[in-house]
């Protein structure tokens, strides 16, 4: 053993800053995890950290074993594979169905729990923990690759999701304070406080959370 | 038209604009892509993926866990 190079848990840890420090998405999810964390929700942003510093240590990981670099990985992206190759329609029709009725019964089931209850609470967290640990080993079937997009017709649509963004974040910052709601400046979620009071609608706001989530996951 | 108006009002238009941005990529020739193609090649890198994921769990934590 070298007595002059640094423990490896040092160097994992370097790297995972750099490569951390280097993907703009880890860089956004620490910073939600602070808001988050800020505004009431230490869980949440706990959760959201945990989520950004495995990224940031996956990135690391990728990096180091690279040997001949990949184009994606030369820009510093992991490019994810499919796992499994084209399932027969067939056979997906009858999953899809029944994760649409195991979709409903959920949102019908936690749906009936008080919001920010321990019960609606565990229930979230543990779908979306399901879903994003999926997502992280790939897309569950091969699909089409969009290809290269046309710059100025993707910068449309980041140019509105950071408008509607800093719309929202000025609502926020403009109410009494970051958990106080106000109803000059309301916020997204101030605005759907009253659709979220009833059984009917909590399930119906789930019924469409996961059914964007499904939608993602088939990405 | 007082602030909270303006507000809520804000809140449509953006929801208008990208009701009209869908339609302009599935109706036109115009090259403007579809949501779905944006979220697709955005999704191509694991850490695209995670990170619309998450994004996606944030909004159930946010509205339902405590």
């Amino acid at each position: 053993m070298d007595g002059s190079s640094p423990p490896r848990w040092i160097v994992a840890l370097g790297s995972t800053a750099t490569a951390g420090v280097r993907e703009p998405i880890v860089v956004i999810l620490l910073l939600i995890a602070v808001f988050t964390a800020i505004s009431g929700r230490p869980v949440n942003g706990l959760l959201l950290a945990a989520v950004a510093v495995c990224l940031a240590w996956d990135n690391a990981r990728s990096r180091r074993r690279v040997v001949i670099p990949a184009p994606d990985a030369a820009a510093g992206l992991t490019t994810a594979q499919p796992r499994e190759p084209l399932i027969a329609a067939r056979r997906r029709r009858p999953a899809t169905a029944a994760v649409a009725a195991a979709g409903l019964v959920f949102a019908a089931v936690v749906g009936s729990f008080a919001r920010y209850s321990w019960p609606a609470t565990v229930s979230v967290i543990g779908l979306a923990a399901v879903v994003v640990a999926i997502g992280w080993r790939g897309p569950p079937r091969s699909r089409r690759d969009p290809g290269e997009l046309r710059r100025r017709g993707t910068s449309l649509w980041a140019g509105l999701l950071v408008a509607a963004g800093l719309w929202e974040l000025s609502a926020l910052i403009l109410q009494p304070g970051l958990d106080t709601t106000s109803s000059a400046h309301p916020t997204i979620s101030a605005l759907t406080d009253p659709l979220l009071t009833s059984h009917a609608g909590r399930s119906v706001a789930l019924a469409v959370w996961i059914a964007a989530g499904w939608f993602l996951m088939r990405r | 038209m007082n602030s909270h108006d303006l507000t809520v009002f804000g809140y449509l238009l953006f929801l208008l604009a990208g009701v009209v941005l869908e339609l302009l990529a599935r109706r036109t020739r115009l090259r403007i892509p579809s949501l779905a193609a944006v979220l697709a090649r955005a999704m191509r890198t694991r850490t695209g993926r995670v990170g619309v994921l998450v994004a996606w769990a944030w909004l159930g934590l946010h509205f339902f866990a405590g």
